[in-house]
């Protein structure tokens, strides 16, 4: 896989707290990437940064092997919406109109079957939506861009469960009939979990996962069963989280189990089970610090 | 297209503000006026002065302010840079209050020619700052306007660099820059000198100084805007 988007050693510093600490990861040409974290972790500063609205204390990112910030050249080839979007006092058809100037590859059939997907008034202004509208707006002009480079932050806020799926139907629909590198961040981890094909997890500003997808299903697992048993097969183990009923337990264990680690859990008459992305997120990323580790591909 | 095009067309994209909106108003405070100075006639020996002229001058204002502060998100979220939002939006007000200068210098002509509409009206003609020969008058219109704009610009640039507190403390700062001014003036004895220059002054000199005032202005907003983040 080539890199489109490479970010080195990435640190932002605000009076005081540090947003970004020291990030290091790649953007994939052609693929999609999930961005995930708990609020205020720096999701937001990093995607700010690929985008060249923000600054790097120090560090650099480079996308296509220049640098984005102030680069018309790079800029002109991604786009990017925010959580809260803010518009000019317009309409939402001129919204569109004007957006669809900046992308050569704009899709006005896309953006008109999006407009009816969402139920948006193409005549109203911006002051007049409603949060969830707001939301639609961005996802169209997001979709029917078609640039190379695609960045949503976390632009579902308002938005209900059906209009959720129309946004990830029609984004997995149409990334694959034109693939383009898109990087999603989200605190709806199970949603997307299925969209994903690379998974960075920021935690406290850092990066804690940066793997595939796929590799990331094995990487924890549970063991459930009688306490005793779960007490014996954990020792040596790398435990996640520990809950426990009376006499039995289940415990979220580092994975992958080899064969042996599997015969031994059978023996044992525990019950081995996967963990969910939004579970291996929370329990690698929602941790104290001291149970944290660092976990890279 | 170049991207700069790309945002004054981006401006344009609601027709409504820049040409309904700000001329509506604009006939609207003129009609306004007129009925009302030629129902009641002059409250002075030389005609009666209306001061609507504000009007278009506040739009101006209200121009530069939306220009930092909604427009530039949306245009971040468009892939435009700083450097070429800032430009495209400059290039296109400005070229707007030529034109607007140029409309307001012909309705100047006519005003002049009809004496006052007919009931001795000063809307378009402010004595002393649009008075003189029609091309120091459209530089002045032009100026003005460019500066108004301007001025709003870098207030809503600062707004979203610095919040509330930045633009108080901006405001603050020429405040005390003002008072140093007045300070220094009084504490040399220039008052006289100061005063004996403003008289000589003329309106094309005036001019030039709010044209240099200006430019600080821009540049100064382009300061402002390579710093900013959305």
């Amino acid at each position: 896989m080539t890199a489109i988007v490479e970010i080195e050693n990435v640190t932002r510093k605000y009076r005081g707290t540090t947003a970004l600490d020291d990030v290091t990861t790649t953007l994939h040409k052609d693929s999609i990437t999930g961005l995930l974290g708990r609020n205020g972790v720096g999701k937001s500063t990093l995607m700010r940064i690929i985008t060249g609205q923000e600054f790097v204390t120090s560090g650099r990112v480079l996308v296509d092997g220049k640098p984005p910030l102030e680069h018309d050249a790079v800029l002109r080839r991604m786009i990017f919406v925010k959580e809260s979007q803010i518009y000019p006092d317009i309409k939402v058809k001129r919204a569109l109109e004007a957006a669809s100037w900046f992308y050569p590859n704009w899709d006005h059939e896309l953006a008109a079957q999006l407009m009816d997907d969402f139920a948006l008034p193409a005549n109203r202004p911006f002051k007049k939506l409603s949060r969830g509208m707001h939301s639609a707006v961005g996802i169209i002009i997001g979709l029917a861009a078609r640039a190379e480079i695609t960045l949503f932050d976390e632009p579902y806020l308002g938005l209900d469960a059906v209009a959720r799926q129309i946004f990830y139907d029609r984004l997995l629909a149409d990334y694959a009939e034109h693939p383009r590198t898109v990087l999603l961040s989200t605190h709806l981890i199970d949603e997307v979990a299925n969209l994903l094909e690379h998974v960075i997890v920021i935690d406290h500003g850092r990066v804690v996962v940066d793997a595939p997808a796929d590799e990331l299903r094995g990487r924890a697992l549970t063991v459930s069963g009688r306490t005793a048993a779960v007490d014996e097969f954990v020792v040596n183990r790398r435990v996640l989280n520990r809950q426990g009923i009376g006499g039995l337990s289940t415990a979220t264990i580092a994975g992958p189990l080899d064969d042996l680690g599997s015969a031994r859990a059978r023996d044992l008459g525990l019950e081995l089970g996967p963990v969910s992305l939004q579970e291996f997120v929370v329990r690698t990323a929602g941790t104290a610090d001291e149970t944290r580790e660092r976990i890279s591909a | 297209m170049t991207t700069m095009v790309k945002v004054a067309r981006l401006h344009l994209v609601d027709r409504f503000s820049y040409t309904w909106l700000v001329w509506g108003v604009f006939a609207f405070t003129f009609l306004v006026n007129y009925i009302l100075f030629a129902a009641i006639g002059p409250f002075q020996e030389d005609g009666s002065y209306t001061g609507a002229l504000l009007c278009i001058y506040i739009f101006m204002v209200v121009i530069g302010i939306q220009a930092a502060t909604k427009f530039l998100p949306f245009a971040f979220t468009l892939g435009v840079s700083r450097r070429t939002y800032f430009l495209g939006t400059v290039a296109l007000v400005v070229g707007l209050c030529a034109i607007y200068a140029a409309v307001m210098t012909v309705l100047w002509w006519v005003e002049a020619l009809t004496d006052g509409w007919g009931i001795n009206m000063h809307f378009f003609r402010v004595p002393w700052i649009l008075d003189g020969p029609w091309y120091q008058v459209l530089a002045t219109n032009f100026v003005l306007l460019s500066l108004i704009f301007l001025t709003g610009l870098l207030f809503g640039l600062i707004y979203r660099r610095f919040g509330m507190v930045g633009m108080v403390l901006f405001s603050g700062a020429l405040v005390v820059l003002a008072l140093a001014a007045v300070l220094l003036v009084t504490w040399r004895q220039w008052w006289a000198q100061l005063g004996a220059y403003l008289v000589d002054l003329n309106i094309l000199s005036a001019t030039g100084i709010l044209a240099i005032v200006a430019a600080v202005t821009a540049l100064g907003g382009y300061v402002t805007i390579r710093r900013i983040t959305v």
